[in-house]
């Protein structure tokens, strides 16, 4: 199968002109870098009391807040998720994963998808290793389908949505069927209509020969500036729409039962709340129907600004502006039906 | 660039100041993530001649550490600007009447200390509003939190405190109104203050409260921010 080229070429056939020509290069962003971050430094202190009026007013404070705060909470996670994709590249031997998952997509996919509850964590972490296991092998569609599925249906996030809805079990079970549903519908999905062309970016394949020692921590610090200079950008996005969306707002909205889904499919989206923390936010939200909730808390993991500005970084700009909105619909339509079902 | 995100993280990890933005709990994996990244970066720097593996990069060199520099925003904001923790700006853009927080039966109160039952406030507001055996009534409690002034200027004030269950991004302010102080109060000030629930039909546990309880105080003392400005515990988590 063409798979296995499919991701590694574009980038070995980079990779060989590039390497002449900036055999110096590596050198130069070293010192750059340095002197760089000295001046900023200066720049910095100097201009303090300019900064500090600036960002005096409250709404200004409160962004800020929510900025770092989102950037804090998810760097745990991101540092684990490099650690895993440095690990998968260092240790374990090319086209293994794949061998070890079923040749046909439908199969492999939704083992994949299941495979996702060993990873207990934030969204943060399941990029960086779903572009890893791309890049090691396993097809697109199973690695998709894994990096939608590990946010949403790890032991964490179940005994957390249990907890924050008491009595309540129906809750954990469709929210864990739903969500699986989901990285499995979206995942097939890629596999029969997604095109590699669209990834224009893709972690490349180490040289051999690199100890692994080495392989393991240059891989893990490339993937964390890579997924991390986007994870600020998400928590930007993020903390502009909290200041911007004034809570109060969804009361109106609640009446409408399609709406009341729609609209806080797109809060989910806008909020990007990690998906540990996600059932106690949707838990509060009670003049909402358990169905409409179900939405959110699907919608969320799989598809929100944070994590759409890391798939953009690491994937590419044309992956993600496919991909969001087609996640987004299929979690929508899953959490509505399992809703239906079992709410 | 990876030492400089490193270093804060441990730092961030070690000391108290992670806590305005996310729980306690965070504080170790945080550390742990610093020195995880300190290492990386340390190994990078000393390491560096290998610099076959900084071409092959992703494809595009420059990607790399182009989008790193963003890296640098959150740095910057937190040391220059060192946001404060949620506060009365944040409690206010809240619609009034928080939601309760389980659904289930409550459990007792804990034992009066000096004749006076300390409470969270996210408690006393998912007591005052849900709890149907009303354990708050003729109790005599102490709510610790920070002011949030009335919209209309008038004489009330909110006491506010937010629960978080992961960062400030899904923080929740909880508030009780307070009747029967006569000293006006600044936004964001912290207090203790002791008083009586003023006693008001229980809501349907289902249905949400659109109103905030009200305490009836006769005791109120300045004090200073905690450390850890939010509380937690609501789900006993």
């Amino acid at each position: 199968m063409l798979r296995l080229g499919g991701s590694a070429t574009p980038a070995r056939e980079v990779a060989p002109s590039a390497s002449p020509p900036s055999e110096t290069a590596p050198r130069r962003p070293r010192l750059f870098d340095a002197r760089l971050l000295v001046l900023l430094a200066v720049v910095a202190v100097g201009s303090r009391g300019l900064v500090a009026q600036f960002f005096d007013s409250s709404a200004v404070q409160f962004w800020s807040t929510l900025f770092v705060s989102i950037v804090i909470q998810a760097l745990p996670f991101l540092v684990l998720g490099v650690l895993v994709s440095g690990a998968i590249a260092a240790l374990v031997p090319p086209g293994w994963l794949a061998g070890a998952l079923p040749e046909r997509d439908v199969l492999a996919v939704p083992a994949a998808g299941l495979a996702g509850a060993a990873l207990p964590g934030c969204e943060c972490a399941s990029v960086p290793i779903a572009a890893r296991l791309r890049a090691s092998g396993v097809s697109p569609a199973a690695a998709f389908a894994f990096m939608l599925a590990a946010p949403a249906i790890n032991p964490v996030v179940l005994v957390s949505t249990a907890v924050a809805f008491p009595g309540r079990p129906q809750m954990v079970a469709a929210r864990f069927l739903a969500s699986l549903v989901t990285s499995v519908v979206v995942g097939l999905i890629w596999s029969r209509v997604g095109r590699e062309a669209w990834v224009t970016r893709a972690y490349s394949r180490l040289v051999q020969g690199e100890s692994r020692w080495a392989s393991f921590t240059e891989t893990a610090r490339q993937d964390f500036l890579q997924a991390g200079g986007w994870l600020v950008v998400g928590a930007m996005a993020a903390a502009t729409l909290q200041v911007a969306v004034p809570r109060s707002l969804l009361d109106q909205l609640a009446g409408d039962p399609l709406l009341a889904a729609l609209c806080l499919g797109v809060l989910a989206v806008a909020l990007a709340i990690c998906s540990e923390a996600d059932a106690f936010v949707a838990a509060s939200l009670r003049q909402f129907s358990l169905s409409a909730l179900l939405v959110f808390l699907v919608v969320g993991p799989v598809v929100d600004v944070k994590l759409v500005a890391m798939q953009t970084g690491v994937f590419g700009r044309r992956f993600a502006a496919r991909f969001a909105p087609l996640t987004f619909a299929v979690a929508v339509a899953s959490a509505l039906l399992v809703g239906r079902w079992l709410l | 660039m990876l030492l400089l995100v490193g270093a804060i993280a441990l730092w961030l990890g070690l000391s108290d100041a992670a806590l305005a933005y996310v729980r306690a709990a965070l504080r170790l994996p945080l550390a742990a993530s610093g020195l995880v990244l300190l290492v990386l970066g340390l190994v990078a720097l000393l390491w560096r001649p290998a610099g076959e593996m900084a071409s092959h990069g992703h494809g595009h060199g420059e990607d790399g550490p182009r989008s790193a520099w963003l890296l640098m925003l959150p740095v910057v904001v937190l040391l220059l600007v060192t946001p404060p923790a949620l506060g009365a700006y944040a409690a206010s853009r809240q619609a009034p009447g928080s939601d309760g927080g389980s659904v289930g039966d409550f459990p007792p109160l804990p034992e009066p200390v000096d004749g006076v039952v300390p409470l969270l406030v996210n408690d006393f507001v998912s007591r005052a509003l849900y709890d149907r055996q009303r354990s708050l009534e003729g109790e005599r409690v102490r709510l610790f939190g920070f002011v949030v002034p009335d919209k209309g200027g008038g004489q009330e004030y909110q006491l506010a405190r937010f629960s978080l269950f992961c960062c400030a991004a899904d923080a929740q302010a909880y508030t009780v109104v307070v009747r029967g102080d006569a000293v006006p109060r600044q936004a964001d000030q912290w207090l203790l203050v002791e008083g009586r629930w003023l006693p008001e039909p229980v809501a349907d546990k289902l249905a949400p409260s659109t109103k905030s309880p009200v305490l009836i105080t006769d005791s109120v003392t300045t004090v200073g921010p905690p450390a850890d400005p939010y509380e937690h515990g609501l789900y006993g988590f």
